[in-house]
């Protein structure tokens, strides 16, 4: 269990929280804003589809535990530089240096079908 | 990764195979169910997940074409079921009952909105689970993603015949039941616009444009080419533009509230071109109604609109500034009828009682054109939104009327006199200052301001040497207004009047000083000595024979002027003066003020019998007198009010053959006693054409003044550039005949000014 923290951006659409699950059980908690950072999860918690999953706010998400919990890391690093300007340092290097080399294949089609 | 690298050799796991664990079709049916379900509004009960990962799936092992035309196929067949149960029952039933057909009409536009919301909703929804189609599938297959091929697919299926046209007429029909006055749902209307507005066929065109617009603006040119029609025939000129505005309005709210916008200029431009443009003059010229109504009954918001419409086409301005020309130019020629008309009948009236009568003509001539100039003024401010071309037009409408009347220089002068006079009716200073700058406006139109400045100096000369004016400022405070509309030539002479006035109260001083050195003379004697380019008034004297007294006196005046200044002449101008004279009657003395000519004449009588006469050619032997000069006098001593002379016989003209004698009865409850001359203010017919002689020889000086300071400048001109400049030069002052310049120049070629050059077109100047 992970709560990820991230700047609270006061706008009651992506204020609240949702749940992204894994396959294997996990379940991690994160803000709407951090969520929508993939298009898939948005599509899928987006209220005018109002699908099973938006109306239960939960992304089941199939991989493991360990890949959900980078492709968040990365969701909420994205959420959290996305308003950053030109003059401010994204530390991208910093965050490639955190990706374990074993998971990056997994890693790779997670992220194509959660497109991100 | 390099960092990765220095790690050791970390076993990089494969991803967990894709493998097709189920088969396509089966894949494919279960996603093709679900789509159903979409359809039938049941997406809250699916999975999201689900159906993205088939779609995923399918697009994965390249049956992305499979999917792609599956979709398309489900979305149609959902297309053509709504239409059929949807669209199909709310078809007209033919009813040609207005109320029926205007809400079956609103039925079909609100059912189309409803398949529309429904389609756009599932195509939503369709859309976010097929994303993954949309981008991997859709771009390298190049086809239209899901959502446009579902607007293509609801264009094929929905705006089609006969469902098209039954809406367009649905549209049309409810525009025109709204046009007729009656309320219909516009949001109806609106939602199916938008559709329109929003699908667009192969070439980009919008099915707005392409199916609705065109018939949309034939209907709207047949309804208003018909409302004009309609609306000349049962209204008058206000309600037709009232009607006409409220169109524009009404037409501009409907484009603004279910319309496209674009389609706003294009209505536009029908209202105009049927309701304005082809009934401008019919409009204006409305008998009892049009323009000219409007300005009788001050009606300034009817004005503005007449204003505000007429400027939206362009022959709008044109037609009205007709319009207002004729207006001015009809009051005007009342207002200059009024003023004429009394000369005609004059005959029988007395001379007296004319002339005060065409005074009053004068002054409420000027008065009518100030008002009619407060009225145009007020109507170009409050309605016509001070547009500068309007008041030009107005300007010269004015301009074109005052000047046909030829007295209006006369006129505006005497209007001037009658405000600068002293002790009249009590207007305070404000007052006379705000008519006399009103007064300068008029006389900003007159073209002829030399004969404007003639009359002016005649009445100017009186109030001074009568010392009837209000005040020396009142009078100063006109000149500068002259000197700022014509410059520091025109008023001169007028400045000149004034310092000679000054002059002579200074030699008067001394004058006083000096008597009372020397033996002073009977008669107390005040002199104003006139600078003779100045007046106006020193035309050969009118001479009279003074009694010894008085010739002793102004011989006395004489010798000291001359002491004093040498190397002038002084001529009298008894016809100028007045005195102040005490007679005894029987009743009692009287103290008499008049004109110094009349005393002349009074002194005649001092030395005769109680009951003797004198002759008019008497009379005239002993003063030497002019003939129309000792009638006014004697006029004003024996016609007037107050009678010192007695006529024999009794009667208002005076005859060549009456003879006079003393009136001793005379009595009155007055001390003092003025006898004012009887003047004719206004001039008659031969003091006219004496004026205009003056003027025109006036006139002919000023050209060759002017040609002469022209060619003495350039040596050689052109004679038509010539002619140009003597014109420009001269209009400030009065408005130069071409030939009459020609002749000047002839005239001063045979003086051996000018020279004829051998071209025969141009001219030298001589030294």
């Amino acid at each position: 269990m992970a709560d990820v923290d991230m700047t609270a951006q006061a706008d009651d659409n992506t204020n609240d929280w949702v749940r992204v699950t894994s396959d294997d059980g996990y379940s991690f908690v994160v803000r709407r804003k951090v969520a929508n950072a993939s298009e898939t999860m948005r599509d899928m918690l987006d209220t005018a589809g109002n699908y099973a999953e938006a109306i239960a706010r939960t992304c089941p998400v199939q991989q493991r535990g360990l890949i959900v919990e980078k492709l968040l890391e990365y969701m909420s690093f994205k959420a959290h530089y996305e308003s950053a300007g030109p003059k401010d340092e994204v530390p991208v290097q910093e965050f490639m240096d955190r990706i374990p080399p074993e998971i990056v294949l997994e890693l790779l089609l997670a992220a194509d079908y959660q497109n991100m | 990764m390099a960092s990765a690298a220095r790690r050791g050799r970390p076993k990089i796991k494969p991803p967990r195979r894709h493998g097709p664990d189920v088969s396509i079709d089966q894949t494919w049916n279960d996603l093709a169910n679900n789509i159903r379900e979409i359809q039938n509004h049941n997406a809250p009960n699916l999975s999201f997940e689900e159906n993205h990962r088939f779609a995923y799936n399918m697009v994965l092992h390249k049956q992305g074409a499979m999917l792609y035309n599956g979709v398309n196929q489900l979305v149609a067949e959902n297309l053509d079921h709504l239409a059929n149960t949807q669209v199909l029952p709310t078809f007209p039933s033919g009813s040609s009952d207005e109320t029926v057909q205007s809400q079956e009409a609103e039925m079909l536009l609100k059912a189309l909105r409803n398949i529309w919301d429904d389609h756009t909703s599932n195509m939503v929804r369709l859309g976010q689970i097929l994303k993954y189609m949309d981008r991997v599938y859709a771009k390298s297959a190049e086809v239209p993603e899901i959502w446009d091929a579902g607007l293509n697919l609801f264009l094929k299926h929905i705006i089609r015949s006969p469902i098209k046209e039954h809406l367009v007429t649905a549209i049309l029909n409810q525009i025109q039941f709204e046009r007729d006055g009656y309320v219909v749902n516009r949001s109806a209307i609106k939602g199916c616009v938008d559709v329109f507005i929003t699908l667009e066929d192969v070439n980009g065109l919008t099915v707005y444009k392409r199916d609705l617009e065109p018939s949309l603006l034939r209907e709207s040119r047949a309804f208003y080419e018909a409302e004009g029609l309609k609306l000349l025939q049962s209204c008058d000129a206000p309600e037709y533009l009232r009607r006409v505005e409220s169109r524009f309005e009404s037409e501009d709210s409907r484009t603004h509230h279910y319309l496209s916008r674009n389609t706003a200029p294009a209505l536009r431009q029908i209202l105009q071109d049927y309701l304005l443009t082809p009934h401008l003059t019919t409009v204006i010229s409305m008998e009892s109604s049009g323009l000219d109504a409007m300005i009788d009954l001050n009606k300034t918001n009817d004005m503005a609109r007449l204003y505000r419409l007429f400027i939206m086409v362009p022959t709008g301005l044109p037609c009205l500034k007709r319009a207002f020309k004729d207006s001015i130019r009809r009051r005007g020629d009342t207002i200059n009828q009024a003023s004429s008309g009394v000369e005609g009948s004059q005959t029988a009236a007395s001379k007296t009682a004319q002339g005060v009568q065409i005074l009053a003509l004068a002054l409420k001539w000027v008065q009518d054109v100030l008002d009619l100039k407060d009225l145009f003024d007020k109507i170009w401010k409050e309605a016509l939104s001070c547009d500068r071309e309007l008041e030009s037009t107005l300007n010269e409408a004015f301009e074109n009327f005052i000047n046909l009347n030829e007295k209006s220089s006369e006129f505006i002068s005497l209007f001037i006199d009658e405000h600068l006079r002293k002790g009249l009716k009590g207007k305070t200073d404000t007052e006379v200052d705000a008519v006399l700058d009103k007064t300068i406006t008029v006389f900003r139109y007159i073209t002829d301001k030399d004969v404007f400045e003639r009359y002016y100096k005649g009445h100017l000369a009186k109030r001074l040497l009568l010392g009837r004016s209000v005040s020396d400022d009142a009078e100063r405070g006109m000149l500068a207004k002259l000197k700022v509309e014509c410059g520091h030539q025109f008023t001169q002479k007028l400045e000149g009047m004034f310092h000679d006035m000054k002059l002579s109260e200074d030699t008067m001083k001394a004058y006083k000083t000096h008597l009372s050195q020397t033996v002073a003379p009977k008669i107390d004697i005040s002199v104003i000595v006139m600078t003779s380019t100045f007046w106006p008034t020193s035309q050969q004297a009118a001479t009279c024979t003074f009694p010894l007294d008085m010739i002793q006196t102004s011989k006395s005046f004489e010798q000291f002027y001359l002491s004093q200044h040498s190397g002038r002449r002084l001529t009298w101008q008894p016809s100028l003066g007045n005195a102040d004279v005490r007679v005894t009657f029987k009743a009692r003395k009287h103290d008499l003020n008049v004109s110094t000519l009349a005393l002349v004449i009074l002194l005649l009588f001092a030395d005769l019998g109680p009951d003797e006469f004198m002759t008019y050619e008497e009379i005239k032997q002993a003063t030497s007198i002019v003939d129309n000069e000792l009638q006014r006098q004697l006029q004003s001593l024996a016609c007037a009010k107050f009678k010192i002379l007695k006529k024999h016989p009794p009667g208002r003209e005076v005859d060549p053959s009456d003879s006079f004698s003393f009136n001793a009865d005379f009595s009155s409850n007055l001390q003092k006693i003025k006898i004012s001359t009887i003047s004719s203010k206004v001039e008659s017919g031969e003091e006219r054409k004496e004026t205009k002689d003056r003027i025109d020889e006036e006139r002919r000086h000023q050209t060759e003044a002017c040609i002469v300071r022209i060619m003495k400048d350039r040596k050689h001109m052109t004679h038509n550039d010539l002619i140009n400049e003597v014109t420009r030069q001269l209009a400030t002052r009065f408005l130069p005949n071409p030939l009459n310049i020609k002749k000047r120049i002839e005239n001063l070629i045979e003086r051996e000014y000018l020279q004829r050059c051998d071209d025969r077109k141009s001219y030298n100047y001589l030294a």
